[in-house]
């Protein structure tokens, strides 16, 4: 029921049944309609995994483009495993995976830690830093990848072995989190941090005992778009890790490997949507596991820009 | 390179210290007190951060701005020129002479005119209708939100399909039903960004949805219920109480959307190519910057759109921001 | 906590000056003698634009192997580094700019042939004018050159041609078997084909005039201006203006126009229109054999149901050609022998033959024979290549050539072709002057 609904002067709870029931179903007709307008690339991942190369060039332009080849199921059966079995996707899914996992780490410490200093300590040089987050906001990235790159190789030496940490490293700093955490961070009342100082806490301690154990929600944010960024990051990667060698582990993240998939020869368009199928499955987990957090953690923020 | 790092560490160090010396002798003016314990933990604090900041963020944003002023070609990184403000007349040049920069510039506006509204307008609709306990509700925002995570490459595929020339697009198919002749929405100049600004609506609103939800938890209910005791309609409500309450996270969502859509670039780029009829900045700056290796002008594009976007964002702030 | 964090920030601190002392000391190499390993081998390094995983990285690997132990008594090592390019155009070029300031530039890169001309221009690439004999250089269908000078030689050959559903032939008594390589067909034979498959009630042909956002275009549609007797560049590849505009290339694109006003093709045909049967020609490179010998069993069961025909002739015959190929770089190394033996090895009929088997590709040498039967899709290919292959316009602007060459063919359906010739024209003439200045 809604909030709203709840609230206007002509609710009453005890209305009869039937009229609700409209509403009810008219509320939810509209949303399937709605919802089907918003996931139909994902219909048509779907659908599109479960088909012959013929009978996807027939589908094409026709709405049998969002609907499974239901006459030969054997093909999706044939597509997902050729996928899974063929092409080392798992290798390259654990090495996202591992990526993302030290990246959410690292992110939620270094800009909740800068996140927190901004919002709640006074020292000199504070309004330079408040300056540098909003410009460094502003500024277009477009051509800076060619001196990042630079720098990144200059740091890392020419050894491939630390390539990894070029993948890592930039990703771990993130401008737009510490403007989030400032933001959360700012809305904790002062009487929670006044209190575990009185219990003798330092800063540090205040941090880590008071501050991060009633920032979960923001944590959880930043965690999902850390992690759905470092899962959809190809290009970069593709620049800067040395491509696989024979029978070692590749470096390489998911979406660089869906990047080669596509190019081999031979490959059909149901066996590329099955790839992609299968790697936007952990995106879409995290995302509704994660869904209820966002919302509180844009919330609680009030977000003043 | 790693000297000019140095030297611009050097830099940034001395307007730090220069920012923090001043703070020190205004403190009594601003009434502010600083205690060398506070500021130091403060200071270690902040040292991961601003360390990959500088290195990762604002370094290579410094060096592209810098090469504003050079001949940069990506083929001769060994030979890079300082040519003072030779690009910046080029630009002025493209533009006066209404050549692809012009219509880089009026595509990037037509864009953002178009696309802001839109999709700030669809999301907070997404975020009314979606916010209401129970099963259906919940199933619908993951659904408005799946074209924000599905990659971009696959989403503009699909309109490729959808809005693909001749009967066998699915847009013109439909249209067929009631009689409409087929169009070619892309490679027509009318119909071409108005596509594009549907199709960046579509994908982007559902993150603004959720930036709104939260918006929404956030107002009390009792406002609500205060107004209905003073006979407020439905758009009283929403003007008085949801507006009101909305406020801040508006204005972060129009700050936000704002500065994305100027640098729109992967849609025009994946939907039409390099066309006079959908070029945008940032789909300029990419072209020219490594598709014909003009760096320094590139940079020199980018310069001046910085200098736009932070202007316009700063008048935003100013117009909207609480008193 | 306090210490936790303490170590923390030590361990970031010390990870950074670990990373700028490394970065400080990466001077290596920088000498002018050629590398070598401990035993003294000469390392040679070979960088690809591929994949080491796919079919193509793995025929490359595999002539690295052999070539090492053919050249293990004369102390020559070959290393391959493999560097997919990537989706973005960036990636490979940043990649070798970036190889060429830190002075790790491989001794042999793999280019696509039309930056021939800036990456010479740029002293990328090596002079190999004398190093590759005279009668060497004819082996092969085309070559890498800029402005009289030999850069580069290509690994393999990937011409293209009209792909046909000869069900579709059949129903409309069109019989195209007299029009080969040897005997290609005219603009009007042509046209009158593309009239008959109208009438016959199917779309005649697919020229790929919507694919203009990337090199497909440009790559397909180039030969039709070469065969009116158009001209897209001077020779020296800084003047467009009087080639580019034209007379006779405005006829090459008029002949397209044409096409599209009189409804044989169009922007509207779905790219996987030909594969269900609804279009009875598609132009397209080789790449398209394996996909129709595979992929398409429903509508094209054997080679029975399609084949290929070569480009119509206008005043000259013309096919397309250039595809990736090797260059010896001007690095740090003074000495290119080992280079030398390494390109020479790579491009001998045997590689050339092993790396095509491997991609299904036409060789680029003429003398690494495939039993192509005659007639065959492959054996038109190789043949039209050998007697009209002609390269894309050698310019160091060539970039600004192909997104122009997609803007006149987009243009074409609405558009007058002088005028967007000479808008055309104007913008690649100021991309010249703009490098030649440089």
């Amino acid at each position: 029921m809604d909030k709203h609904l709840r609230d206007l002067p002509n609710f009453r709870p005890n209305r009869i049944p039937t009229k609700k029931t409209v509403k009810e179903v008219i509320y939810h007709i509209v949303g399937i309609i709605l919802s089907l307008i918003f996931i139909l690339p994902i219909l048509y991942m779907l659908a599109t995994s479960t088909k012959s190369e013929g009978a996807y060039a027939q589908s094409v332009g026709t709405i049998n483009m969002f609907l499974p080849d239901f006459a030969n199921s054997g093909v999706a059966f044939e597509n997902y495993k050729s996928v899974l079995l063929n092409y080392d996707i798992w290798k390259y899914a654990i090495n996202s995976l591992t990526y993302a996992a030290i990246v959410i780490v690292l992110n939620i410490l270094v800009n909740g830690l800068a996140g927190y200093v901004m919002a709640k300590l006074t020292f000199p040089g504070k309004k330079l830093l408040s300056f540098l987050i909003i410009f460094l906001i502003v500024v277009p990235v477009e051509t800076s990848i060619i001196p990042l790159y630079s720098i990144v190789k200059i740091m890392l030496g020419l050894k491939q072995e630390m390539s990894v940490l070029g993948v890592i490293l930039p990703a771990t700093i993130s401008i737009f989190n510490i403007f989030l955490f400032m933001q959360f961070f700012q809305n904790i009342p002062k009487e929670y941090e006044e209190a575990a100082r009185m219990d003798g806490a330092n800063t540090m301690g205040v941090f880590f005992k008071v501050i991060m154990p009633l920032s979960k929600p923001i944590l959880a944010t930043v965690a999902v778009f850390c992690f759905i960024g470092v899962w959809n990051d190809y290009l970069w990667p593709s620049m800067i890790l040395p491509s696989a060698d024979d029978g070692s582990w590749p470096l390489l993240p998911i979406q660089t490997a869906l990047i080669s998939i596509k190019s081999i020869e031979g490959i059909t368009t149901g066996e590329i949507m099955a790839s992609l199928v299968i790697t936007s499955i952990p995106i879409f987990v995290t995302y509704v596991a994660a869904q209820k957090y966002i919302v509180q953690g844009f919330g609680t923020s009030g977000l003043k820009m | 390179m790693f000297t000019t790092s140095i030297i611009i560490l050097g830099i940034f160090l001395c307007a730090f210290g220069g920012f923090v010396v001043y703070d020190l002798a205004t403190a009594k003016k601003h009434r502010e007190v600083y205690r060398v314990k506070s500021s130091a933990t403060a200071y270690l604090m902040l040292l991961p951060a601003v360390i990959l900041a500088f290195l990762f963020i604002l370094l290579p944003i410094l060096y592209s701005l810098g090469y504003a002023f050079t001949d940069y070609y990506l083929l001769k990184p060994n030979d890079i020129n300082f040519v003072f403000l030779e690009n910046f007349a080029g630009i002025f040049k493209e533009i006066s002479a209404k050549g692809m920069l012009y219509n880089a510039i009026k595509n990037t506006v037509t864009f953002v005119v178009g696309v802001v509204p839109l999709q700030i307008g669809i999301a907070l609709l997404l975020a009314l209708f979606v916010n209401r306990p129970g099963f259906g509700s919940k199933i619908f925002k993951v659904c408005f939100f799946a074209p924000v995570v599905i990659s971009l490459s696959i989403t503009a595929f699909l309109w490729e399909q959808i809005l693909a020339p001749g009967e066998g697009g699915l847009l013109n198919a439909m249209l067929g039903i009631f009689g409409v002749p087929p169009h070619d929405w892309l490679r027509d100049p009318k119909t071409a960004m108005p596509c594009i600004i549907v199709l960046s609506a579509w994908q982007g609103c559902g993150y603004q949805m959720l930036i709104f939800l939260s918006g929404l938890s956030n107002i009390r209910k009792d406002l609500y219920e205060a107004a209905a005791l003073d006979g407020a309609n439905w758009w009283h409500k929403f003007w008085l109480v949801t507006w009101v309450g909305l406020r801040s996270t508006f204005v972060y969502i129009l700050i936000t959307v704002f500065i994305g859509a100027c640098r729109i670039l992967t849609q025009p780029m994946l939907m039409t190519g390099y066309m006079s009829h959908t070029v945008t900045l940032s789909y300029y700056m990419y072209n020219i910057g490594y598709t014909e290796r003009w760096v320094g002008e590139s940079s020199a594009v980018a310069l001046l759109m910085t200098i736009f976007i932070g202007g316009i964002t700063l008048i935003q702030r100013r117009l909207f921001r609480e008193k | 906590m306090k210490k936790l964090f303490t170590s923390i920030t030590s361990i970031l601190l010390a990870v950074m000056m670990l990373l700028g002392m490394t970065a400080c000391g990466g001077d290596n190499g920088s000498g002018d003698g050629p590398s070598t390993d401990a035993e003294g081998n000469t390392i040679v390094k070979i960088m690809f634009h591929v994949d080491k995983s796919s079919t193509e990285g793995q025929a490359y690997q595999k002539r690295i192997n052999a070539f090492n132990d053919a050249y293990k008594d004369k102390k020559i090592k070959a290393q391959a580094i493999f560097k997919a390019r990537s989706a973005g155009a960036s990636g490979y070029e940043t990649e070798l700019q970036n190889n060429q300031l830190e002075g790790t530039l491989a001794d042999i890169i793999t280019f696509d042939a039309p930056n021939t001309a800036a990456y010479a221009n740029s002293g990328l690439l090596h002079d190999i004018s004398n190093l590759i004999s005279a009668d060497e250089q004819d082996k092969f269908y085309s070559l890498n050159k800029y402005n009289g000078k030999l850069y580069g030689l290509p690994i393999q050959e990937s011409s293209a041609g009209f792909f046909y559903n000869k069900k579709i032939f059949r129903d409309a008594g069109i019989d195209v078997s007299g029009f080969t390589a040897e005997n290609p067909w005219t603009f009007e034979q042509f046209k009158d084909v593309c009239a008959r498959l109208k009438n016959h009630g199917v779309t005649a042909v697919d020229m790929r005039i919507d694919a203009t956002k990337d090199e497909t275009a440009p790559y397909l549609l180039y030969p039709f201006i070469y065969a009116a007797g158009g001209e897209f560049v001077s020779e020296d590849g800084y003047t467009a203006t009087g080639y580019y505009n034209s007379a006779a290339t405005a006829n090459g694109f008029q002949f397209i126009k044409d096409l599209i006003s009189a409804g044989y093709t169009s922007y509207a045909i779905g790219a996987t229109d030909f594969f269900t049967g609804k279009v009875g020609m598609y132009l397209s490179s080789g790449w398209t054999i394996p996909d129709l010998d595979n992929k398409y069993r429903e509508q094209f069961a054997s080679r029975d149901d399609w084949g290929l025909l070569p480009y119509p002739k206008g005043t000259e015959a013309a096919s397309a050609t250039g595809s990736w190929s090797y260059a010896i770089t001007n690095n740090h190394h003074e000495d290119k022998t080992a280079a030398l033996e390494l390109l020479k090895w790579m491009t001998s009929a045997e590689s050339s033959k092993a790396i095509t088997d491997a991609t299904g590709m036409i060789p680029a040498r003429k003398d690494a024979v495939k039993d192509y039967a005659a007639g065959s899709p492959e054996y038109t290919l190789m043949k039209q290549l050998e007697l009209s292959g002609k390269e894309r316009p050698v310019t160091v602007a060539y970039p600004t050539f192909s997104t122009t060459f997609n803007q006149i063919i987009a243009g074409l359906g609405n558009g007058d072709v002088n005028q967007l010739l000479n808008a055309a024209t104007s913008t690649l003439q100021d991309a010249m002057n703009k490098i030649k200045d440089r």
